[in-house]
């Protein structure tokens, strides 16, 4: 959630200036990333949190429905006709799975990399994140195809699609790379890619602990690799041969 | 006096004029110091020794204070103590027009003859799809030599026997170069724009030209500020002395080297005198590690492998820790090979020689800066596929040679950067070139699968049945074509 962009200067003086009262209305919809402020509020009110909560439960067996957000209703105590306090219906559902999983997925990573000796290397961090962040889908795996259709629909794409871009930044963040040059952007694309490729493999997986996907997970990670390789042996090359035509004609007496 | 002081220190006036201005800095320094030369070689290679013989032996600059610094022992490397039938791992091919350089020098009478050896054809195929190009004089008679084998020991210790006899040389042996910096303004003369070399045991010595021969970290390089561009290809040179079933299949007369390109890098097996031939396998870190932890029964089997079985039988013998022996005489049995065609097959590999080094390609900025030059790998690191790294530097130091004759010739100040140009302008762009096609040749045979491959064999068949092509190229390969940079 937190990386770290350039703007912590900013955010200071921004602090300084303003008084505290306005902070709320600030987070809400702050187009920056900061150390120094707590986390925006999530996109949940109070009440929505405690059906969408007590509904989740009900998911693995009837899946993101109207359904199961009644029974979840019924569950907190309210009536049955509250659900439709919620803008967005079963998309909410769905939303609140991946926003709770997504900020689920920093306190498992305190614990997946505790035990670890040697450092691990932010590649390796990455596939163990998204690894993790795969088999927190476990419970719901069977619901989520119907999930998926359900994101796809031209209303709630955007939403969908930016919870997987701060998925992603959310997985690097915690695998500690703090690089602000362009390959940012390229490094959260091809993520946002292979997870969401691995997730849609991921339903249709019946082997045991899902080995299958790992392994397809691993497959998609080591060609982005290799990609990135050859990318950057051809950048080199080009940046040598460019200097060495220069070089040339200095040598032939070109006064460059 | 006084005049040339306040000259000296008005800070507007450039560097040049005040060197022009002050015609008394090259009377002094005769009489002055010992420690002023004309031309300081750091590095006591191959290239920077033949390039103090070669200044020697030139009467136009024979007359030049010269002095070589060299890290080790130089008596290291001026005996060649092995017997007749040891050879040393370090090889290197000699092109007909190195050779004929070192004999313009006088150099080559001073080789051992009898520890080189010519050779006279080529077989070069692709290991993945078996293409092949020989390279064979096409009529009887008309053979001529495309290199010479020689132990890089034979030869430093050649050109050292050359500069003993032609003496003169100031040799600082077992000196590292602790520190070069630029000279200071004194009473009789200017040396700011002189290099002063700074020795471990002690002593400073000032350079009219200071030249580094001191190999690819080089000190003189990063002293003038030259930047060396490239990359590591992350594979290893693994060199051997061979022991063979035979002398060649064309006797003592024809020998020819054979160059297999694997997936990993090109493998050659270079003939050397007699039954003896020299390996070098440009190979993945790992498998180098591999190679040189074998048993010599396995090294040698893995070593015939390499010429005989496909990639994917290779591939997995490296797997192997041990037992490569058995594993190679069963797929023998199962691969269709036509000896004549492969080297004959190796029966023996001498104690101690195989040895790894990593491959790099580096070129420098450039070769000259004021009163400094680059000679050999301190300018350029190249593939070994080629066997071309010695030629040139070889070749550099016959172009630098030339540049300092025409300065000396016209009485000129043999370190600036002017004279030194002519230098640079005939040797970078070659370099460049031979440089480039060594790297692409890499480059295009790592690729193991893909439309790429039979294209690549498509043009090496269509150059092997193209006679004069051919000829032409192996005209420029042994140095006697025309020149075409």
């Amino acid at each position: 959630m937190a990386t770290a962009l350039p703007t912590r200067t900013a955010t200071r003086c921004f602090r300084t200036t303003r008084p505290r009262t306005c902070n709320q209305h600030i987070h809400s919809r702050r187009a920056f990333h900061s150390y120094d402020h707590p986390p925006p509020p999530g996109p949940f009110g109070a009440t929505e949190t405690l059906i969408l909560s007590a509904a989740y439960k009900h998911v693995p067996e009837h899946g993101f429905t109207h359904r199961a957000l009644s029974l979840g209703a019924c569950d907190a105590g309210l009536l049955d006709i509250s659900p439709s306090a919620l803008p967005d219906g079963a998309f909410s559902l769905i939303r609140y799975h991946l926003y709770t999983q997504r900020l689920a997925l920093a306190a498992k990573s305190s614990h997946i990399f505790q035990g670890e000796d040697a450092p691990v290397g932010v590649g390796a961090k990455v596939t163990a994140l998204t690894w993790e962040r795969l088999m927190a889908n476990r419970e719901v795996i069977h619901q989520w195809q119907e999930a998926l259709a359900v994101m796809a629909q031209p209303s709630h794409a955007p939403a969908s699609l930016k919870e997987l871009a701060m998925l992603s930044d959310e997985i690097w963040y915690l695998a500690g790379d703090t690089a602000v040059d362009p390959s940012w952007y390229t490094k959260r694309a091809t993520l946002s890619m292979i997870y969401s490729s691995s997730e849609l493999f991921m339903t249709n997986d019946h082997s045991p602990d899902y080995v299958e996907t790992n392994k397809f997970l691993k497959r998609r990670l080591g060609e982005v690799q290799s990609v990135g390789g050859a990318l950057g042996a051809i950048g080199q090359w080009v940046g040598f041969t460019a200097s060495a035509g220069i070089n040339v004609l200095r040598s032939k007496g070109a006064r460059i | 006096m006084a005049a040339t002081r306040v000259l000296g220190s008005t800070p507007s006036i450039c560097r040049a004029c005040t060197r022009v201005s002050k015609p008394m800095a090259r009377r002094g320094y005769a009489t002055m110091s010992n420690d002023i030369y004309d031309v300081i070689c750091v590095g006591g290679g191959p290239a920077g020794l033949s390039l103090l013989a070669a200044l020697r032996a030139n009467p136009v600059t024979s007359n030049l204070r010269v002095a070589l610094i060299e890290a080790q022992d130089l008596t290291k490397s001026s005996v060649l103590s092995l017997p007749p039938s040891k050879f040393s791992n370090r090889c290197s091919s000699l092109t007909p027009y190195s050779a004929q350089f070192l004999n313009s020098i006088g150099a080559w009478s001073h080789l051992q003859r009898d520890r080189i050896q010519a050779y006279q054809e080529m077989q070069v195929w692709d290991g993945v799809t078996g293409a092949r190009i020989e390279f064979d004089w096409p009529t009887q008679g008309t053979e001529k030599t495309i290199a010479y084998m020689t132990e890089n020991l034979n030869l430093t210790s050649g050109l050292l026997g050359r500069i003993r006899e032609l003496g003169g040389v100031d040799i600082f042996e077992n000196s590292k170069v602790e520190q070069i910096q630029l000279g200071e303004e004194t009473e009789e003369m200017d040396l700011r724009s002189w290099p002063v070399v700074q020795l471990s045991n002690g002593k400073t010595l000032t350079a009219r030209l200071l030249v580094g021969a001191d190999g690819a970290n080089s000190p003189v390089r990063s002293f003038a500020g030259i930047e060396s561009r490239g990359w590591d290809y992350g594979r290893h040179g693994v060199v051997a002395t061979l022991e063979l079933e035979g002398e060649g299949w064309g006797g003592e007369y024809t020998k020819t080297a054979y160059q297999r390109f694997l997936p990993t890098g090109p493998v050659a097996m270079l003939p050397m005198p007699g039954n003896f031939a020299t390996l070098v396998w440009s190979t993945t870190p790992a498998n180098a590690a591999l190679l040189k932890r074998l048993a010599p029964k396995d090294f040698i089997a893995v070593v015939n492998a390499a010429f005989r079985l496909s990639p994917v039988d290779l591939a997995y013998m490296h797997s192997q820790n041990e037992g490569q022996d058995e594993e190679y005489q069963w797929r023998m049995q199962h691969t269709q090979t036509n000896p004549r065609m492969l080297p004959q097959a190796v029966v023996g590999v001498q104690e101690g020689t195989v040895a790894s080094f990593p491959l790099k390609f580096r070129h420098a900025d450039t070769y000259i800066g004021e009163r400094v030059a680059l000679v050999g790998d301190a300018a350029h690191t190249i593939h070994p596929l080629a066997g071309q790294g010695l030629n040139q530097g070889q070749a550099d130091v016959q172009s630098l040679v030339g540049a300092i004759e025409y300065a000396v010739s016209h009485g000129q100040d043999l370190g600036t950067q002017m004279w030194l140009e002519s230098y640079n302008s005939e040797r970078y762009a070659a370099n460049h070139v031979l440089m480039g096609v060594c790297d692409k040749l890499h480059k295009l045979y790592s690729v193991e699968s893909g439309p790429l491959v039979p294209l690549r064999s498509m043009g090496l068949k269509a150059v092997n049945a193209l006679g004069p092509l051919k000829g032409f190229l192996m005209a420029q390969a042994s140095g006697s074509g025309a020149k075409v940079i």
